[in-house]
């Protein structure tokens, strides 16, 4: 395998590793795991609407102490969770990166002759932390409950259809996307040597985005005819897995709402 | 009973110029069991979409029932097999993906249970139901695309490959499960060997997309020279006997080869 391709491989690989935790999660008996969807689904939203209102770093730490909190309840690997949940808020950190210097404060360090300030800092750190929770919470769900329980729960719950058939469609189409990427790095790999420089690895890489883009627009015709055939030109309408809501279900919930309120009163002094 | 489907004058080119189909009229009535056969290449799998509502044809229509030319009014009565299995299993677990389509198309979650059981089953399922389906073997893919098109129970079958790479036993299973079906049965598949054991009735699709021959098992697959002209290899049991014994009394199956040559030789 070339260096940059045997390097695909590797990451596609401890992605669908991902997945397959994922599952085995899932299948585990743990608190989330043991809640109706419903509820679950309407926590979790809660608590990632409670987090993105707050702006304060000692409750956005709070949260990240609930998400850490509820995973190990629902006995979900915290290295897991986070490897599953640290591409966003890093590609997040990224983006808001240049608040460092350009927001007025305090200067706390020079960087060849730029001023780095105390209020950068702050900002960068608040918001990696708010989206690194979000994405947290949101993941502890998919983690932890079937996705056609979710969009069963999403359903019932009466989410506008459209919103619902986005999301089905792209979490399934997302694992396409992935599979069909290893087979056709795996189908390049089988007819390989090994042996390439960092210029034959991108050459190499160039020919295969063509190709794959070509092939995923295939496959998402064909998987699509897949899904027409059993009714997908319908909406989306798994059958449900509602339990009967017990006071764990209610007192998660009650949690998640009084987050929202108490987020929404530290933010604003309602 | 009436038609179940009737397609007329059905062509279709793709936008590279390709011509898949060439004028198909064809009709499969209720309960019929159909195979329709053609070289690589020849249309085939476009025809069965065309036939499933999955492709709108360049020209011509399908009437489904009698009834209606809309194929998704009458969706849960028809059971479309793609070729790939790959592509019919989307969900992130089989039993998800086995559910998909009895509740997309509004069967109980009862009814539904009670015939993924016994369709897990048959066909070997039962302990990779909780299994993503990117994790399974080609085979058992295949069996468990077979089991998802059979859960909402359809009036018509249409069956592209319906083995690929499934292994004896579990072709035997799939045989029997296409056997008890009391609706309709079209199966689309390159090799003519298991023809006599899927239909009673065959159409031959030419490499220009048009139907070359319509007609019973024998007739269609004892004609040597016409299999062979439009690309196909007739059944082993054909080459076996052809020239031996007369056309009609050629065996089709090793089974009516076995029956034949017991009684000849005793």
């Amino acid at each position: 395998m070339t260096g940059l391709v045997g390097r695909s491989v590797e990451s596609i690989t401890g992605a669908l590793r991902g997945v397959f935790a994922a599952e085995r999660v899932a299948a585990a008996d743990g608190f989330l795991q043991r809640r109706d969807p419903r509820a679950s689904l309407c926590a979790v939203a809660g608590l990632a609407l409670a987090v993105m209102i707050t702006r304060t770093l000692a409750v956005t730490l709070f949260f990240g102490a609930v998400t850490v909190a509820l995973a190990r309840l629902s006995k979900v690997p915290l290295r897991r969770l986070l490897a599953r949940s640290a591409v966003v808020p890093a590609a997040s950190a990224f983006v808001v990166l240049p608040q460092l210097v350009l927001l007025p404060g305090e200067t706390l360090v020079q960087v060849l002759g730029v001023a780095v300030t105390d209020a950068g800092v702050s900002y960068v750190v608040l918001f990696t932390l708010r989206v690194g929770t979000g994405v947290a919470l949101l993941s502890l769900i998919v983690m932890t409950t079937p996705f056609s329980a979710v969009v069963a729960a999403m359903r019932e719950l009466r989410i506008p259809v459209a919103l619902v058939w986005v999301i089905a469609v792209t979490y399934r189409y997302l694992f396409l996307f992935f599979d069909e990427l290893q087979r056709l790095i795996l189908a390049r790999n089988s007819r390989t040597t090994g042996r390439s420089s960092v210029r034959g690895g991108w050459r190499d890489a160039r020919r295969l985005a063509g190709t794959f883009l070509l092939r995923t627009i295939d496959r998402g015709e064909r998987v699509g005819r897949g899904m027409r055939a059993r009714g997908g030109a319908r909406p989306p309408s798994p059958y449900g897995r509602a339990r009967s809501v017990d006071r764990y279900d209610y007192a998660l919930v009650a949690l998640a709402a009084a987050t929202v309120v108490g987020s929404g009163v530290i933010r604003w002094g309602l | 009973m009436g038609p179940v489907i009737e397609s007329h004058g059905l062509s279709h080119e793709y936008p590279d110029g390709t011509t898949a189909l060439r004028d198909v009229s064809l009709t499969i009535e209720a309960g019929e069991r159909v195979a329709v056969i053609g070289a690589n290449g020849s249309g085939k799998s476009t025809l069965q979409l065309a036939l499933g509502g999955l492709v709108d044809a360049s020209a011509g229509t399908v009437e489904y029932f009698g009834e209606t030319t809309d194929a998704e009014t009458v969706r849960d009565r028809l059971g479309v097999l793609l070729q790939d299995p790959d592509d019919y299993l989307f969900n992130t677990t089989v039993r998800e993906d086995l559910e998909y389509g009895p509740a997309q198309l509004g069967m109980s979650k009862q009814a539904a249970d009670r015939r993924i059981e016994r369709l897990s089953d048959r066909l070997g399922l039962t302990g990779l139901l909780d299994q993503p389906p990117f994790r399974l073997s080609g085979g058992e893919k295949q069996r468990a695309a077979v089991a998802s098109v059979l859960t909402f129970a359809p009036d018509v079958l249409l069956l592209d490959e319906p083995f690929g790479a499934v292994d004896g036993r579990y072709r035997e299973r799939i045989l029997e499960l296409m056997t008890a079906h009391e609706g309709a049965v079209v199966s689309f598949t390159p090799s003519p060997d298991l023809v006599p054991e899927l239909a009673d009735r065959v159409i031959l699709i030419g490499q220009d997309g048009s139907v070359i021959a319509d007609g019973p098992v024998r007739e269609v697959l004892t004609d040597g020279p016409l299999l062979r002209e439009h690309g196909l290899r007739p059944p082993a049991t054909v080459r076996l006997f052809d020239g031996i014994v007369d056309a009609d009394a050629i065996p089709l199956t090793v089974s009516e080869a076995r029956e034949f040559l017991v009684r000849e030789i005793r």
